[in-house]
């Protein structure tokens, strides 16, 4: 069995400055960009593995790289060096509304979200009662209301419940499980749990230690966009904690 | 070859293509109670505003074929279609960034979406120009010319002609912040430079060496030819498939080229 993600000597650089807007045409016709340089690399020499059914927890602190690399892996990021295979379709759990209009109604914009992430519309139908119900009672009363006028948890929980429906083998979480109150978040868990019972592979960034020992089985630790640690989770969170105390 | 592999992309991920545009369709009109009127409206009253200058105030009529009328509002419409695609696609990207960053899509689709949309506005505005051609054919101004099977033709060249421009447009916006203004200024100082409401046929011949080079010419040569018998501009028409073509490969590169650097700005 192939693993389902294959990231190997994985980099991109960023500009410090806006300085790269004067060498767009040096990028066009030279293919590279020839102005001086005030560059960094936010990932580097980043080489790992998941197989089918991991749950891999990525740990560091704020700008070590985590949102990066998870963006290069759901493709909509593209790498300076290397590369990075997914196989399988991926239900991205990053920026939950971002297909949603303000303008639209609640039903429109599930809709529309849920084609644009490649449901058809009787597929839609099938399973929008579903949708719906996750979403709670609160979110079914307002699904014929213009989106923008539901409280932004209520937007999220909608966004949640379509994105986990999608049924994609790779899972892909950006702390948004921080997202609803307190009810919600436990249903969230548990969808989660059988996501995860039901073979589908996790990978996810949090700050949250009880949401990493809950879900993660492996974790792999950035610093400064270096891979230093890939080991069980509990190790890894360990080894996190050692070097941010460490710090202080 | 270069085309290819984009357009299979898109054409493999065309339910969402057609999700987006009636996305766009759906939130153009949802907001007026008068809606899909606006769409002709707009082009009508150009329109209008040219014929009643150029015939009246101007006596300029010869500039263009007659029926003088039916000869603007074919311009008015198809320039109108072409300049909201360039006005709209240099901000494809950017006012859609939030979808562009959590949506794993070919990332062509949000220039062709644009085009698709605009396209079908436009198609939905054709029956205006069918009615005023009516309208004199009915009078005895004119008559169909067999031609007009050029028209489907110049609908397709302009649509690829838009896409192109669009792959272009769109990633250098993000770079560039200055883009939409000079697409602004370039789209008005366009419409002069493009046979909308004169004719090839009226311009001196260094002018019309040099509208050669405009692609929009041979297109609404095409659009033209099968409502005004006169004699039809080839060269015109065989530089515009050329030049089309041409912008259609260098949009590809351009948008291949950048899409890494704009992906990471915005």
């Amino acid at each position: 069995m192939r693993p389902v993600i294959e990231a190997k000597d994985l980099g991109i650089e960023f500009y410090r400055s806006r300085r790269r807007k004067m060498s767009l045409r040096e990028i066009v016709f030279k293919g590279k960009n020839l102005a001086p340089k005030d560059t960094f690399w936010a990932l580097r020499n980043i080489s790992f593995t998941v197989e089918q059914g991991e749950a891999v927890g990525l740990v560091g602190g704020n700008g070590s790289g985590k949102s990066t690399l998870l963006k290069m892996i759901a493709g909509v990021m593209i790498p300076d060096e290397g590369g990075v295979k997914v196989r399988g379709g991926v239900a991205p759990l990053i920026e939950l509304t971002g297909g949603f209009l303000g303008e639209l109604t609640a039903r429109d914009n599930l809709y529309l979200a849920g084609g644009l992430h490649g449901l058809s519309k009787a597929q839609m139908d099938e399973r929008y009662d579903e949708i719906v119900d996750f979403a709670g009672p609160q979110v079914r009363a307002g699904m014929d209301m213009a989106y923008r006028h539901f409280s932004s948890g209520m937007q999220v929980r909608l966004a949640f419940a379509l994105i986990t429906t999608l049924d994609e083998p790779i899972v892909l979480v950006d702390e948004v499980l921080a997202v609803g109150d307190r009810a919600f978040r436990e249903k969230c868990y548990l969808r989660m749990e059988n996501m995860l019972a039901g073979g589908k592979t996790l990978f996810m960034v949090s700050h949250s230690e009880a949401d990493l020992r809950r879900f993660a089985k492996r974790g792999l630790y950035l610093q400064q966009g270096r891979l230093v640690g890939d080991g069980p989770v509990e190790e890894i969170i360990e080894q996190y904690n050692a070097d941010a105390d460490a710090a202080r | 070859m270069i085309l290819l592999p984009q357009a299979r992309g898109i054409i493999a991920r065309r339910q969402v293509l057609d999700t987006l545009v009636r996305r766009d369709l759906h939130v153009r009109y949802a907001g007026s109670p008068i809606g899909y009127l606006w769409t002709i409206l707009d082009p009508l009253a150009m329109a209008l505003i040219y014929f009643v200058v150029f015939t009246y105030i101007f006596e300029a009529r010869h500039v263009g074929y007659q029926p003088y009328v039916l000869f603007i509002v074919i311009g008015v419409l198809a320039w109108q279609w072409f300049s909201q695609c360039a006005t709209e696609t240099s901000r494809a990207l950017l006012a859609e960034s939030r979808l562009v960053r959590s949506t794993n899509l070919p990332r062509e689709l949000w220039v062709v979406r644009i085009v698709v949309a605009k396209g079908i506005e436009f198609l939905l505005s054709l029956p205006v120009m069918f009615g005023f051609a009516i309208f004199f054919i009915a009078v005895g101004e004119t008559k169909i010319h067999y031609r007009i099977v050029l028209l489907p033709v110049a609908i397709v060249l302009q649509f690829l002609l838009s896409v192109g421009v669009g792959l272009i447009l769109a990633p250098v916006t993000v770079l560039f912040t200055d883009m939409p203004r000079i697409v602004r200024i370039a789209l008005r100082m366009g419409f002069y430079a493009t046979p909308i409401i004169y004719g090839v046929h009226a311009a001196p011949p260094v002018l019309q060496k040099i509208l050669l080079l405009n692609p929009m010419a041979g297109i609404l040569e095409m659009y033209r030819a099968g409502f005004f018998p006169h004699e039809l501009n080839v060269p015109s028409i065989i530089s515009s498939f050329v030049i089309t073509f041409a912008t259609l490969i260098a949009g590809t590169i351009v948008f291949k080229r950048l899409e890494a650097p704009v992906l990471k700005e915005i």
